[in-house]
């Protein structure tokens, strides 16, 4: 367990307390989940009733982990999702204790009510700065309020830079989830700052430039954003888009902050606005991964997206919006500077007859010109190997292979780091705590991947540039018959003449590339089993550019196995099974790895694990434990994060006595320093500004609402009304009821209907989304729902189904708040839509079309014409055009009024063929659905097939992979003869 | 409501043609119905788009002013025209409460609203209404005859994250759908453009179960 700071233990003596409601802002990395952890620890008893609120899966196990290790075992912390059962949940809540509820269905069982809301102790939301009126989370503490005054309610998030948007956005928060206490712990904080201040990290800083093609491109990245920034702009000219800048577009929120500014339009924008929007954000990631990836991945990433966008030129289409920076000089030069940093394509092969003769010949005697002035010594023999020519290289293609900088920048730290340890070792007096693990974090844990491999096959003895060489042939060969199945019909980059020799590489056969490749991924496993298998690792004290220093860890290296402490030892074999198992699933799960050199092995043998390295990706508060897990005294930061420093500040906080060291690795001038440093800067505004809205916050009192749904009062109306319309049902007191289907609690709706004091019943509807009265079925559909839904046709199945099974099928168009009220108009519509001879099919009229102008050529287009095209084939189809949600509540209750109340059991069982009626609270896996629905021969069907088949599917298949294993014939038994053909070329098809 | 006399259906002269209530003359909207003819007649709606079609115009600026106006159109039109519709004009700004009541009363009615924003979006609806009178519903059903790239970009774009690089991505990697419902977690992090999420996701889609057995 770790260790609580003095920081910790204040903050939480602030918000334990059971009898108040809380909400913590803690600046991230400085250990939110301790204190989750503490507090769940302090409230676990089986006479409590905790839940745990919008933890994600990886936080709910973590935490859950966290809590074992704390001593909560018994049961500890239950996760409750879709795949449990209603009756499970009824039993988990009884028994009481820790459990982390999904949101969705934590709503759907208070609503059923088969969640004591009245016994529940208290809730922990997390993520707090997600909260907004028209989330569920907020529905959640409504629900809970309503028949639970006493219960507490803590919020906590790390993520103060969400919560500054609109005018009090503190407060907003804060109502919603009805707190009135705010604690706010920014790093600034003076207690957190007198905590930590007092042992400072010993870090040192290492900026490696780019190299010469690397900042070419970042140049010409730079370059991409700018232009499509000012296309952005020229588009939008109405709009004020004075801070779309350059620097903001290193930020992942640069698309939420385009995107909220374009909001009141974004349904009249054009799809050339949004494609910019979208390149902008294809750019981002281009320079995060110019960084991140090898040269050869990143030039793979590069052809997929030339690839993505050309691709209807082969089906016969023109591509309609081509993004515009792809045509741009800048792009070009990332392109052609990005392919030369793996390989050069020269046309005509110059040695066909010696493979073997190293290709780069000049290269060579520099490079061997340059070995013998640094270090006379070397066997050359090695370094021969690697400029050799491997068999399987097509002739026309000469390997480049640059290696990113920072992967030399490593192994020079490594090695420094190495020589560090041997001199400490060998000083016995100092008593060090911690293990000689060095820790590596990356940002991501494909780098963390990427870094294992290169660290595998690094040659220590190679020349800067040149150490990863084994990888990146490894990664070319991969990267060869990778090209070649990506785009079958062109291969005019590899010259067909050369494929005899190597090895299918190029050729045309998909099976002999599959098996080439499998070849590869089969040794990379095998080498990576073997590796872990043998849990060896030696130091790398062979002689290289290091010049003198490398020379004495050379002579000191036989000695490193005398030299092992016996604290260490001991140290290790005391915690060794946890230890050990921890490590173990640390190899499976994150890439643990250790270092091989075979020529050392036999002489060096089994070492203690505490010399390894373990490379790692930065995740979240996991970091911590991992931390205090390893104790490691070195650390390598491969990648900056602002997170992960604080992380180490806390971690060497927590042990007095250790020496940290860390490296802390920056390319210069590039977009990650200043990423880095602008995150710091905007995380401490955000802190400053919440502080000031905190002194000056007014906090309303809510008033009170009465379980149930409706108040008093309004009972009483709805009575009276009833009987003045002259019905001749008995008075009803009960509120008036909607049943919701299962999938509509991840819209706004259903809270504010509840809010607008309507019953919500949950139902999993098969047709319609709301059931209003017997008659009455919604199906909604927002306006991205509604595009979205006429294009793949769903909306008129939906349509077809309601009106087979109700008398007034409805369908809901509903706009977003804040956005403006209408659908794309026609004035707007002929700005950017270009007389295009879409729909040769309509010959008639083109003529006209033209010359008329005002309107858009193509009327098939616009959302208007399908709307009408609709409303004519289903003659009974009503609308309802809301305006919002909150609109949308008030029409569902303006229907209501003086009509009969629905059936929740009857709802459910139309149009549900077989299904078993009391399927309330099944769980769903909504994304699933809809990728079986969009397969060939299962959607396409008419109206008795298409929701019937699905349903079969689901019903016969555990999930889509369990599709497709089927045979052939299995296939066609399922869904029917001509379909399963169909479905089942679909999903072969390729292999 | 009382059944009112059903007026003689009135056959337009051309095929193409719009019949206009007379009562409409000086409509700016008239303007802004292009592409088909347009010619007045006796009718109970304003606009006959079709031969069972009618349509009745509604300015909510107007409605603001004679709220008893449209009601009394409606009763008017009684049980004429199988598809009726209510074509409004929003042009005001406090356009919520009178849409909710005018959807209650359509809904009794039988009467579909359509809300356009312009008189140019008027026009447009209804000459795509005449436009479409006898059009079959074909574009906006379920479509089979696409190309394999483009169900497979559907259907996988249906995962969320995942657009249409990572679908060529994937392809490209795995051939298959089948292979592609194969992949490990591991293989499609080493992906070009695959973070944790995306993966996490594609995992949910293939390999968790369609429904929890209870």
């Amino acid at each position: 367990m770790s260790t609580l700071l003095p920081f910790h233990k204040s903050i939480l003596e602030e918000i334990h307390d059971p009898a108040t409601s809380d909400l913590l802002i803690l600046a991230r990395g400085l250990g939110l989940r301790r204190i989750i952890c503490t507090l769940m620890k302090i409230y676990d008893s089986n006479k409590n009733l905790i839940l745990l609120v919008n933890a994600t899966q990886e936080e709910e196990s973590a935490i859950g982990e966290e809590l074992g290790i704390m001593g909560c075992r018994r049961p500890g912390l239950r996760v409750i999702g879709y795949e449990t059962s209603s009756k499970d949940r009824q039993n988990l809540y009884k028994q009481g204790g820790l459990m982390s509820v999904t949101s969705r269905i934590l709503v759907v069982d208070m609503l059923q009510n088969d969640i004591p809301v009245h016994l529940i102790t208290g809730m922990l939301i997390l993520h707090a700065e997600r909260v907004t009126p028209t989330v569920i989370e907020a529905f959640i503490v409504r629900l809970f309020r309503e028949k639970n005054r006493d219960g507490f309610v803590k919020a906590f998030t790390d993520q103060p830079e969400h919560i500054t948007s609109g005018m009090s956005p503190l407060k907003n928060v804060m109502k919603e989830l009805q707190l009135r206490r705010a604690h706010l712990y920014p790093r600034f904080h003076e207690h957190i700052n007198k905590t930590l201040e007092r042992r400072r990290a010993d870090v040192v800083e290492l900026s490696q430039p780019l190299s010469q093609s690397m900042s070419e491109i970042h140049h010409a990245i730079i370059q991409c954003i700018s232009t499509t920034l000012a296309e952005l702009k020229r588009s939008n000219k109405e709009l004020e888009l004075d801070d779309f800048n350059v620097e903001n577009t290193y930020f992942r929120s640069f698309e939420g902050i385009v995107r909220s500014r374009l909001s009141p339009v974004w349904h009249k924008v054009g799809p050339k606005t949004k494609q910019l929007i979208n390149d902008l954000n294809v750019l981002r990631q281009l320079l995060f991964y110019l960084l991140s990836y090898d040269a050869l991945s990143f030039h793979a990433y590069l052809e997929t997206i030339i690839e993505s966008n050309t691709i209807s030129t082969r089906t016969g289409g023109p591509k309609v919006h081509q993004s515009p920076w792809l045509l741009t000089d800048a792009a070009n030069i990332i392109f052609e500077v990005a392919k030369r940093r793996c390989f050069i394509i020269s046309s005509i092969p110059k040695e066909t007859a010696v493979t073997h003769q190293p290709m780069e010949v000049d290269d060579q005697d520099a490079w061997d010109l340059l070995d013998e002035l640094e270090q006379p010594g070397t066997n050359n023999q090695g370094k021969r190997k690697l400029h050799e020519r491997p068999a399987w290289l097509p002739k026309n293609i000469q390997p480049v292979l640059e290696e990113q900088p920072k992967w030399d920048l490593l192994s020079e730290i490594l090695l420094e780091i190495e020589s560090e340890i041997i001199h400490l070792s060998s000083n016995k007096n100092t008593s060090q705590r911690g293990t000689d693990t060095v820790l590596i974090m990356t940002s991501s844990t494909r780098s963390c991947d990427l870094i294992q491999d290169f660290l595998d096959t690094m040659d220590p003895d190679a020349e800067s540039g040149w150490k990863g060489r084994v990888m990146m042939r490894r990664r070319l060969k991969g990267y060869l018959g990778w090209r070649g199945r990506l785009n079958p019909n062109d291969n005019n980059n590899f010259a067909p003449t050369n494929q005899a020799g190597s090895a299918g590489m190029t050729s045309r056969k998909g099976k002999e590339r599959e098996d080439n490749l499998s070849e590869a991924l089969k040794k990379k496993d095998r080498e990576k089993m073997e590796k872990s298998a043998s849990r060896r690792r030696t130091r790398g004290g062979a002689p290289s550019t290091g010049g003198g220093r490398s020379a004495t860890s050379d002579k000191a290296s036989p000695e490193v196995i005398d030299v092992d402490k016996p604290d260490d030892m001991t140290l290790w074999s005391k915690d060794d099974p946890d230890l050990a198992a921890t490590l173990m699933n640390a190899s499976n799960d994150f890439a643990l790895d250790l270092l091989t050199q075979d020529e050392f092995e036999s002489s060096y043998g089994l070492l203690p694990p505490e010399q390894t390295i373990v490379i790692r990706a930065c995740s979240d508060d996991t970091d911590d434990r991992m931390l205090a897990e390893i104790q490691p005294r070195f650390i390598v930061m491969f990648e900056p994060s602002v997170e992960f420093i604080r992380r180490v500040e806390v971690y060497r906080s927590s042990y007095p006595g250790m020496a940290v060291r860390v490296y802390h690795m920056v390319y210069a001038d590039s977009c990650e320093e200043h990423r880095y440093l602008a995150a710091i800067r905007k995380e401490k505004e955000s802190f400053e500004r919440l502080v000031k809205e905190r002194g000056s916050m007014l906090l309303t009192l809510e008033e009170r609402r009465k379980p149930g749904g409706g108040g008093e009062g309004e009972n009483v109306i709805r009575t009276i009304s009833t009987r003045l319309a002259g019905g001749r049902r008995e008075l009803t007191t009960e509120p008036p009821k909607i049943i919701v289907d299962m999938r509509e609690f991840r819209s706004a709706l259903p809270s504010l209907l509840h809010a607008a004091q309507l019953l919500v019943v949950p139902a999993t509807l098969t047709v319609g989304d709301y059931i209003l009265t017997p008659d009455i079925c919604v199906e909604r559909k927002s306006l991205s729902d509604l595009v979205s839904s006429f294009n793949s046709g769903r909306l008129y199945t939906q349509c077809e189904f309601m009106s087979v099974h109700y008398k007034h099928p409805v369908l809901l168009i509903e706009f977003e708040e804040d956005k403006s009220f209408s659908l794309e108009t026609i004035s707007e519509l002929k700005n950017y839509a270009k007389p295009t001879q879409k729909y040769p099919n309509k010959p008639s009229r083109p003529s006209t079309f033209n010359s008329l102008s005002s309107e858009p050529p193509s009327s098939v287009t616009t959302i208007q014409s399908k709307l009408v095209l609709l409303t004519l084939s289903f003659p009974r189809l009503r609308t309802i055009w809301s305006q919002s949600p909150y609109a949308t509540a008030e029409i569902f209750k303006d229907l209501k009024s003086n009509q009969p109340e629905p059936d929740p059991i009857k709802a459910i069982t139309i149009g549900a063929d077989g299904d078993d009626p009391n399927d309330v609270g099944k769980g769903f896996n909504t994304v699933a659905e809809e990728l079986v629905r969009a397969l060939p021969g299962i959607g396409s069907g008419g109206l008795a097939s298409s929701s019937g088949i699905v349903n079969t599917v689901m019903r016969r298949c555990k999930n889509v992979r369990e599709l497709c294993e089927l045979k052939e014939d299995e296939v066609k038994e399922l869904v029917g003869v001509g379909p399963g053909k169909v479905l089942y070329e679909f999903l072969h098809k390729g292999e | 409501m009382s059944s009112a006399r059903v007026p003689p259906v009135v056959v337009p002269a051309s095929g193409n043609n719009i019949i206009v209530n007379p009562c409409q003359r000086g409509n700016p909207v008239l303007e802004c119905i292009r592409n088909v003819g347009k010619e007045f007649g006796d009718i109970a709606a304003d606009y006959q788009v079709g031969r069972t079609t009618g349509v009745l115009f509604l300015s909510l600026r107007y409605h603001r002013l004679h709220p008893e106006y449209i009601h009394s159109r409606v009763e008017k039109l009684g049980h004429s025209y199988d598809h009726r519709f209510l074509l409004i004009l929003c042009d005001i700004t406090e356009h919520r409460d009178p849409i909710r009541e005018l959807t209650k009363s359509c809904l009794i009615n039988n009467i579909t609203i359509i809300v356009a924003f312009s008189n140019d979006e008027v026009g447009h609806y209804l000459s795509v209404y005449k436009q479409f009178e006898s059009k079959p519903p074909d574009m906006i059903k379920e479509r089979v005859d696409k190309d394999y790239h483009a169900i497979l970009r559907g259907a996988l774009t249906n995962i969320p994250k995942v657009n249409k690089t990572d679908v060529e991505t994937l392809r490209s990697t795995f051939g298959s759908f089948a292979n592609i419902s194969r992949a490990t977690p591991n293989q499609l992090r080493n992906l070009p453009g695959f973070g944790q999420v995306k993966v996490k996701n594609i995992e949910n889609a293939f390999n968790k179960p369609f429904r929890n057995d209870t």
